[in-house]
């Protein structure tokens, strides 16, 4: 039934055996002890502390959304961290393999990184930044905020969210474990056809690829069923559709572009699969199949994907803008209105990622228009938030600036994405580095959305504000590094350099690499400066306690409840009455949290299930990128039996009584010793 | 979903079954799927006219089913599943038709031997790159 | 629409937390909800799927006419089709029997669903066999690729679909009509009765129309 490998195998370990273990490599031997020491200051920390009955209890086998958030934006920093250590390796390979007289150390004719290496690097980087990095962290925020902004206690599928989150954590550590466990894809983020067919790419690289990406594509598809379901269902009494919040809407629009576009993802994965599992023939040259058919549906996919990662980040610049601002958000009805009509239109653009496949004029000429529709409901935006700061009293305060480099951003990239749209002109510098820099603007933007989001919402969560000077230092920095990078990525673009380089062959380029790393040592610089900004906020957090409402000057619901937010959200589901519902209460005069007489409030019960759900599913897919059959057909089998089983557990709920809850509500007033401005 | 105090048996999802809708769309299905048989029963129909009559049957079955079946309708209970319905069907015929008229150009285009003329094309065709390693064991 | 000029209300009188279960919500409704939104992402891995038909049906003449004529054929796929008709029939008598609360009604509805669809199973791999044994396998080309695969997809749901029932017969027996046991009823009939409407689609793009495209 399965395809004849080329290379050994046997039953018990399928291809798995001491030679995957790349030890002759320095390089990974040194991320191998960096991570293995890691590892170790981390299990003696919990094991110091004490703390693994904690965690275990109170975080892995949690089902409430504010703590499954903030895993989600654990991994997510992780894997940012991970992506930008490969940024480094392309960046500093770059600028060190120029011209035929470079030199050439650790086994590579230039540079020190070999093609093999450096290609596995730019594909993990691509797809660690792209789906385990910026997906996670949107992810999170959402599951974190959304609930509070509807007035809901949780989300709608609580257990569904905990087996999202841990799926995708299963994805992250399979990417991790190829590290140092075989090899990973070397043929860029997303995938080249024929040439990560079997016979062109026998290793198992493109399999831990393939299978981290299915996976989690999986996760992210029940998020997305998760947070739609909430919206649509939970919301507070009173909140109609056009009093909800506008990262709410984002929330929304976003998430159904991910509910409509991960399952063709997954085809387009599956097809690959069958092909390199059981020699099908949909990818293949020849016999039938076609190549293209490969980049079409991944590209339905993935054009709408990069739209699932920009809309939140608006949703978060339109959060943002109005309480730095002072004044409600100008244009909502048009925000709610471009956020769909970005979604529609990214539905119908994919062909603009392959111009150059071929296509009929007419064919190409349709994605050119289509692409360019974007730019009216982004546009729409753009003018929305700087009128909503227009004649506002704009308080450049860290979320605020995060904002504005992601309105700037949005200009560049959106502009340059522009250019790409003109076939004719994408004809010219496809697959050229000045693509690479479109989208990095984009992306970007979203990452600095992130971070706006991170400064403005982390009172919420941990109830104390971060700190605002290490904070603006990193600001400053990031901005540098990003100019410093990137205008001369836009340069060497219309030079001509093409992408995922290991080697550059004209000289003439060299300065722009060299200034490309000075743009990376910034980049350094900063990070070292959110680390400081992280410590200084912890070692400060008593000093930096903040009430209900730290920005004195927020709109919506989730301020509406204390810092850290409790358990159950609100002791009693807020009655909504307009929209900007806690600008509304605070202009009229009835902005107190104050209740009496509290009730028993039902809440889901932790498990450990989806912990073991993702456990199962990380050994299924290992099992299956080294063809361990056995062990493919036991998790397969473990994972169908456990579902059943949980199916059957009654009891999973439980009632927080109203004792407690008036416990932690007197707690959490008596903390608020100085409630923030407002 | 343990601690709703009402008898689910009385939420209006359970009372859209009705047995004269599921016979009504059982009959007219198996109507319809026989008709579109029968069409296709000993090609003499012209290939363009059996795909466009077959997916005309094909179409009214799948109505039936949304209605009859699936209670695709504007009631209280159901109305937000209609809309999420009504909010994939474009997109299905947004992706397949625009893939169908991409590739119907690009097969012209890149001149990719169509295979339709040749129909006694060899069961293995010409081995391709692949053709060691994807040899097959037997199925 | 500003905030604050579509209500004007006194401070004592507005109600501004919801006190008691007033806030309760459509448990059950949301639990279908979800389910039926996940039934659309699978619909939309069978678009992909008839995308990839379509893209890969221009090389069907790799394939002999008769080969052709054994993979698609109509007689036996409308046997399969009658047979899964019936058997969505026979749930939808199960929905009906729990409308009245009647537990028999139900377990009767469900168990014919059951056999009907193990019948049917049995059939559609009875088929592939016949073929696979002729040596007409899905690695023989791309199209071959992509109609087994859709095939086989069908069948695969099928068997979960009936795996599912088995369990919805085990939870009802211990439990009555919790609703947990309802909404999961529900939620399989969404299931059982969408692989008809896939069905359609199956029997017609590729078994009626397979051998003229
Ligand atoms: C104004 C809206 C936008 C337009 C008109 C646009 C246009 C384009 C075009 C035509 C390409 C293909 C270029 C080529 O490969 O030759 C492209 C690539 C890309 N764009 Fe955009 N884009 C827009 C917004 C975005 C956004 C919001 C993101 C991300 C969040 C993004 C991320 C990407 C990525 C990741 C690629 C390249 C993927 C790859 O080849 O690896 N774009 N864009
Ligand atoms: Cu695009």
């Amino acid at each position: 039934m399965f395809v004849h490998l080329q290379g050994p195998w046997n039953p018990v370990w399928g291809r798995l055996s001491l030679q995957a273990i790349p030890y002759q490599n320095p390089i990974l031997v040194g991320t191998f002890l960096f991570a293995m020491i890691a590892a170790l200051a981390i299990v003696g920390a919990v094991f110091y502390f004490r703390a693994g009955p904690y965690l275990w209890r109170e975080w892995f086998t949690t089902v409430d959304h504010k703590k499954i958030g903030v895993m989600y934006c654990l991994l997510g920093l992780v894997m940012l961290f991970r992506g930008f250590i490969d940024a480094l390796m392309i960046r500093s390979q770059q600028a060190m393999a120029v011209g035929p007289h470079s030199p050439g150390y650790l086994g590579a004719l230039h540079g020190y990184l070999t093609p093999f290496h450096i290609g596995q690097v730019y594909t993990a980087h691509g797809l660690i930044m792209v789906v385990f990095a910026a997906t996670p962290l949107l992810v999170g925020i959402m599951n974190i905020v959304v609930p509070l902004q509807i007035g809901a206690r949780d989300m709608a599928y609580p257990y569904l969210n905990a087996l999202g989150f841990w799926l995708t954590a299963a994805a992250a550590a399979l990417v991790m474990l190829s590290l140092f466990v075989g090899n990973f894809a070397h043929g860029g983020w997303y995938g080249f056809l024929p040439y990560f067919e079997l016979p062109y790419s026998p290793g198992v690289g493109v399999d831990y690829w393939m299978w981290a990406f299915q996976l989690s594509a999986i996760g992210t598809t029940m998020g997305s069923i998760n947070l739609i379901a909430t919206i649509v269902k939970m919301r507070a009494p009173g909140m109609t559709w056009m009093r909800m919040p506008i990262f709410t809407w984002a929330s929304l629009s976003t998430n159904l572009i991910a509910l409509t576009s991960f399952p063709v993802l997954m085809v387009s994965l599956a097809l690959l699969g069958l092909d390199r599992y059981f020699g099908t023939h949909f990818y293949t040259a020849g016999q039938g199949g076609n190549l293209m058919l490969y980049n079409d549906l991944f590209w339905v996919w993935g054009h709408p994907e990069v739209y699932f990662l920009i809309l939140p980040a608006f949703g978060m610049m339109s959060e943002i803008i109005p309480t730095f601002s002072e004044k409600t958000l100008f244009g909502y009805a048009t925000m709610v209105v471009a956020s769909f009509a970005i979604g529609g239109v990214s539905w119908g653009v994919w062909l603009h990622h392959f111009f150059t496949m071929a296509a009929e004029p007419s064919v190409n000429s349709f994605y050119s228009v289509t692409t360019m529709l974007v730019g009216i409901p982004t546009g729409v935006k753009v003018f929305n938030w700087i009128f909503t700061m227009y004649r506002g009293r704009v308080r450049f305060e860290l979320p605020m600036l995060w904002a504005l480099l992601a309105l700037f951003l949005l200009l560049v990239g959106g502009m340059t994405g522009m250019m790409n749209a003109f076939a004719a002109s994408d004809y010219m510098w496809h697959n050229g580095v000045f693509v690479v820099a479109h989208f990095h603007m984009m992306v970007l933007l979203i990452a600095s959305s992130i971070f706006g989001a991170v400064e403005y919402w982390f009172p919420k969560v941990f109830g104390f504000k971060l700190e605002q000077r290490w904070g603006k230092w990193f600001f400053w920095f990031m901005v540098l590094g990003t100019a410093w990078v990137f205008v001369p990525m836009f340069i060497l673009g219309f030079a001509g350099m093409t992408r995922r380089l290991d080697y550059v062959p004209v000289t003439q380029w060299a300065p722009y690499l060299r200034v490309m790393l000075v743009g990376m040592a910034f980049y350094v610089v900063a990070l070292g400066f959110f680390v400081a900004h992280l410590y200084v906020s912890l070692r400060d957090r008593m000093k930096n306690r903040v009430g209900a409402d730290p920005w004195g000057t927020t709109r919506n619901l989730e301020w509406m409840t204390h810092s850290p937010v409790p358990a159950y959200n609100f002791a009693f589901i807020p009655r909504v009455h307009a929209r900007d519902e806690w600008a509304w209460r605070k202009e009229h005069g009835m902005a107190n949290l104050g209740n009496e007489s509290f009730e028993d409030i039902h809440m889901p019960r932790n498990t450990g299930v989806p912990v073991l759900l993702g456990a199962l599913s990380f050994a299924l897919c290992f099992a299956l990128v080294w063809r361990i059959w056995w062990l493919a057909a036991a998790c397969l089998g473990l994972v169908v039996l456990v579902i059943i089983l949980r199916s059957f557990a009654r009891k999973t709920d439980e009632v927080i009584p109203a004792t407690t809850v008036a416990g932690v509500e007197r707690a959490a007033q008596d903390a608020l010793a100085s409630p923030a401005r407002g | 979903m343990t601690h709703s105090a009402e008898n689910p048996l009385h939420h209006p999802e359970v009372h859209q079954a009705s047995l004269s809708g599921y016979v009504a769309n059982f009959l007219i299905t198996v109507l319809v799927m026989t008709a579109a048989l029968w069409l296709a029963r000993d090609n003499s129909l012209p290939a363009g006219s059996l795909v466009g009559w077959t997916s005309l049957l094909a179409l009214v079955a799948v109505l039936v089913q949304a209605y009859l079946l699936l209670h695709m309708n504007w009631s209280k209970a159901q109305i937000w599943h209609t809309v999420a319905m009504i909010l994939f069907v474009p997109l299905f015929v947004v992706m397949i038709g625009l893939t169908m008229w991409m590739f119907h150009g690009l097969y012209q285009r890149t001149a990719i031997a169509m295979p339709h003329q040749t129909m006694a094309a060899p069961m293995h065709p010409a081995p391709a790159a692949s053709a060691a390693a994807h040899t097959v064991k037997a199925a | 629409m500003s905030a604050s000029t579509n209500t004007r209300m006194q401070p004592g009188s507005t109600v501004l937390w919801e006190k008691g279960d007033a806030a309760g919500h459509d448990a059950l409704g949301t639990r279908t909800f979800g389910f039926w939104l996940y039934m659309l992402t699978d619909a939309m891995v069978y678009a992909a799927l008839f995308a990839a038909f379509g893209v890969l049906a221009h090389n069907a003449g790799l394939t002999s006419k008769s080969m052709l004529a054994s993979v698609f054929d109509a007689q036996a796929a409308y046997r399969d089709t009658i047979v899964l008709f019936a058997s969505v029939l026979a749930y939808g008598y199960a929905m009906v029997a729990l409308k009245k609360g009647s537990r028999t009604g139900v377990a009767i509805g469900i168990i014919v669903a059951t056999i009907l669809g193990v019948i049917f199973l049995n059939m559609v791999t009875g088929d592939l066999e016949h073929l696979f044994s002729q040596g007409v396998v899905p690695q023989l080309n791309g199209f071959l690729s992509i109609v087994f695969t859709l095939v086989i997809y069908h069948a695969l749901h099928i068997v979960v679909g009936v795996l599912w029932m088995l369990v919805m017969l085990m939870q009802m027996g211990r439990d009555g009509f919790t609703s947990n046991v309802v909404y999961r009823l529900i939620n399989l009939r969404i299931f059982w009765h969408f692989q008809a409407v896939i069905w359609v689609f199956l029997f017609v793009f590729v078994y009626l129309q397979g051998k003229v495209i």
